[in-house]
């Protein structure tokens, strides 16, 4: 007689504990045991510059209601851009503002931050024209028109904004002319070029379909209290593609681009090329339903194969709620693999690409599913902060309802943030040796990269809901050698997105491709930082362009410790 | 009329006798839940089961034949856990009776003290370490150290607990231990062929170890016997996506596509 298990199906069921069982802390923690390595940096990686120093003053506001609005309590995102190109990176940062269901006590507006190069910031919004005219969600950062100047596009609830950056400090609202209001809820945005004809397009991403007329309860049924809902209970939107007509005029593709045939609950997204065709896809987190990806198969059109991909849901077929999102070679195989942060008690993903766009999770492996189990993360991106030439991982988290502290034990809503550093063959969460900032707990969602005071060691901007923003500063960057490179298409798109530099500074030979968005809400200083450990020199540098050039060129005798430009086809650095 | 006035020790035979005639469904339905009420009145366990079993089998979603069933099984547990105490209370089985209660209850600490009063009095005693692996992993925070030890004593003392093998697999597996964790659930499954979660475990763990073609076998086993789970479909269809099976694995989306539209998920 076979035995039957002492639990059975009667009071225990035996998918209870499997699924129960995502609450276990891993019984080995591979990534703590395998790299016993010594931590280079010693004191803190990064370190918080107080706005009393930075002079960013500025705080976010949610306007947090009793009825508890859903948009409360998902913003706002932030940006490093050079607006005016003085080669130093600027920051702008975005707000809550006037909609349906806020009226502020007093004005809100977004903030644009001009870079002092002595470590502090100027308020210039107001002359810059940029303070935002609604519920201010993120921002994406695109010369759209090829002008030399990076534009803003501004998401918000229930419209949105396209600022035209004129180059004279100024800005103007052309949402209008150019078509791309996106009327809805609008989350993260990413500029790349689908089509390959040179110009940035524009991808946002919708969340549900929302409005004060629309709000739902959820909470408290006895006491009336309310508390943010999970997003199940709204309907979900399709995403908008607005093609770039290089008139600035952009016509909306969403339909037959494809994007619009699959419904979104959309956070976050990226624009990279994950199967090595030359056409970047995209990859979109959604909330309580499958993720997208789009692969790009030419000639204006978007197949969606999260699911088969292996990057639409979890292990167990379900949804998650995916929020923050980004995308890199991590193990450096040739191939882009991504990242996606949930919500606590669903672990956060770290997919490999394993080539025919086919992807597995390695999260549990990795040791970055046991650290992320209890978390909720938004802002997060691959870069390599100690410039060893490897690609960390930094995110910040913090759970999106303010009252979950008293319904999940073991749950914050204020979070610390994470780093894991990658060795080359796996990651290691040394959060708790990179600085007092990992040990205090963030209502993050935004997270920016910029190296604001460029001395190589790429910073950090993250942002908090209805807090002030946390500007770090890195200090682990300088401790290895490493070259700044600003790309600028002439054929391919001025961004030079989906540009890909490959590098040898010693063994063993690198790379590093320019992707579209990735974090939450976030923009990212657009120049790539090399990594070159503690090698002297670079070997040499080779830059494949996106398309339509496709070209690829080839640099030696480059120095280090310094940024550079690249210009394509002038075949030099200045 | 009897049994509705209350004098069921005159109605239930007549009852019980006039049920198994009666051919109109709505007539049979009370007949049966009336003789179900009586018998439950009047201590009468084979009749109260007999017309409880007719009720579910004919009437299988049926609040009130559920709740009925519900009340009269709970009673009955009541019961027999009383006369256990009455009758043997220093026996292993009121012991373990206890320290399930205090489990159910969340009392980890008396149903740990009590389980351990088990094994002090029979160290052989099957099913405890399973039951104090399985407190341990209910902790907040969980201590899995502990549980894995807890499984391997359970093993030791009974090595055909597919339970205990199916738990030391999924901690396994949550360390990304593919092959610790496939060696698990491939036991567990050997040991209850009738265990479902331990195929899906299995192929779950195989298709994350890239052996996908050896995941198709128990994946195919699980979505038989668990045709409304996502979970199968999904790990099924993977499995077959990345051995080239493009059709079955668009087919096996689609089930798990039906499947979750059935059990969505629940707002706050």
């Amino acid at each position: 007689m076979l035995h039957k298990p002492p639990d059975g199906q009667n009071f225990f069921s035996r998918r209870y504990f499997l699924q129960a069982l995502a609450a276990i802390p891993a019984l080995h923690r591979v990534v703590e045991t395998a790299d016993q390595s010594p931590i280079v940096n010693s004191g803190s990686s990064f370190e918080e510059v107080p706005a009393s120093v930075s002079g960013i003053n500025w705080t976010h506001v949610n306007g947090r209601s009793p009825m508890a609005h859903l948009p409360e309590t998902v913003g706002a995102g932030c940006a490093f851009l050079d607006y005016d190109n003085d080669g130093w990176m600027d920051i702008y940062l975005v707000n809550g503002g006037p909609c349906d269901f806020y009226t502020p006590p007093q004005p809100l507006r977004n903030a644009l931050y001009h870079n002092n190069r002595d470590g502090t910031f100027t308020d210039v919004t107001v002359r810059a024209g940029v303070g935002g005219n609604a519920y201010g969600m993120g921002v994406a950062v695109g010369d759209y028109d090829g002008d030399g100047f990076p534009d803003l596009y501004v998401t918000q609830y229930p419209h949105s904004i396209l600022y035209h950056n004129n180059g004279d400090g100024t800005f103007t609202d052309v949402t209008a002319k150019a078509g791309v209001a996106a009327p809805g809820w609008a989350t993260s945005a990413v500029w790349f070029d689908y089509d390959n004809d040179g110009r940035l397009d524009l991808f946002v991403c919708h969340f549900v379909d929302y409005s004060k007329d629309k709000l739902k309860f959820c909470g408290d049924k006895l006491t009336g209290e309310r508390s943010y809902c999970i997003p199940t209970i709204y309907d979900p939107m399709p995403c908008w593609l607005f093609h770039n007509n290089g008139d600035g005029t952009f016509t909306d593709v969403s339909k037959e681009s494809g994007i619009a045939q699959s419904l979104a609950k959309a956070w976050g997204a990226v624009a990279a090329d994950i199967n090595n065709d030359g056409l970047m896809d995209l990859y979109v987190t959604n909330d309580t339903v499958p993720n997208f990806l789009f692969a790009n198969r030419g000639k204006g059109r978007f197949e969606e194969i999260a699911m088969l991909a292996g990057v639409g849901v979890n292990a167990f077929g379900k949804p998650r709620s995916g929020m923050g999102v980004d995308a890199a070679d991590y193990d450096q195989d040739g191939w882009i693999d991504l990242f996606e942060a949930n919500v606590d008690h669903e672990m956060y993903s770290l997919y490999h690409n394993d080539k025919e766009e086919a992807f597995t999770d390695v999260a549990l492996p990795t040791g970055i599913g046991e650290a992320t189990r209890m978390l909720s993360g938004w802002g997060l991106k691959f870069f390599d902060y100690d410039n060893d030439g490897n690609l960390d991982l930094l995110m910040c988290n913090g759970h999106p309802d303010d009252k979950v502290d008293k319904k999940i034990p073991g749950v914050k809503y204020r979070e610390p943030m994470l780093l894991f550093k990658n060795n080359g063959k796996n990651f290691r969460n040394i959060s708790a040796n990179s600085g007092p900032i990992f040990s205090q707990p963030l209502a993050g969602r935004g997270l920016a990269l910029g190296d604001f005071d460029n001395d190589g060691a790429v910073d950090v901007l993250v942002t908090q809901n209805n807090a002030a923003p946390v500007l770090l500063r890195n200090n682990a960057g300088r401790q290895n050698h490493w070259l700044g490179v600003k790309l600028v298409g002439r054929k391919a798109n001025i961004d030079a997105i989906g540009a890909k530099i490959t590098y040898r500074a010693g063994e063993p030979e690198r790379h590093q491709s320019k992707v579209g968005g990735g974090s939450y809400l976030s923009s990212h200083d657009p120049r790539m930082v090399l990594g070159l450990g503690q090698q002297m020199k670079l070997d040499w540098l080779e830059v494949k362009w996106p398309e339509p050039s496709g070209k690829s060129e080839r640099f030696t005798n480059l120095p280090i410790n310094r940024y550079i430009t690249i210009v394509e086809g002038e075949g030099k650095w200045k | 009329m009897l049994a509705q006035k209350g004098h069921c020790r005159e109605a239930l035979p007549l009852l019980k006798k006039a049920t198994p005639q009666i051919t109109d469904k709505q007539l049979r339905y009370q007949t049966a839940m009336m003789t179900a009420r009586c018998a439950m009145s009047l201590d009468q366990t084979e009749s109260a089961v007999r017309a409880l079993l007719l009720l579910n089998r004919e009437f299988p979603r049926d609040p009130d034949v559920l709740y009925t069933t519900t009340h009269f099984y709970s009673e009955l547990a009541s019961r027999a856990s009383q006369e256990l105490a009455a009758t043997a209370p220093n026996s292993t089985q009121a012991q373990q009776l206890e320290a399930e209660a205090f489990e159910s209850q969340g009392n980890w600490d008396k149903a740990t003290a009590q389980y351990r009063q088990i094994l002090q009095q029979g160290p052989k005693t099957p099913g405890i370490h399973y039951r104090l692996g399985r407190i341990d992993l209910s902790k907040t925070p969980p201590e899995a150290d502990d549980a894995k030890k807890e499984f391997e004593e359970e093993l030791k003392i009974d090595p055909n607990n597919a339970s205990a093998e199916f738990m030391l697999g999924e901690t396994a597996r949550q360390a990304g231990q593919w092959e610790e964790a496939i060696a698990h659930f491939s036991r567990a499954s050997q040991l209850d062929e009738s265990f479902a979660e331990a195929y899906l475990a299995l192929g779950m763990s195989l298709n994350s170890a890239g052996k996908f073609s050896e995941a198709v076998t128990p994946l195919e086993k699980y979505v038989k016997s668990q045709p409304g789970d996502p979970a199968g479909h999904y790990q099924l269809a993977t499995a077959y996506a990345r051995t080239g099976r493009k059709p079955q694995a668009e087919h096996e989306m689609t089930l798990q596509r039906q499947a979750t539209a059935k059990n969505p998920q629940q707002p706050h």
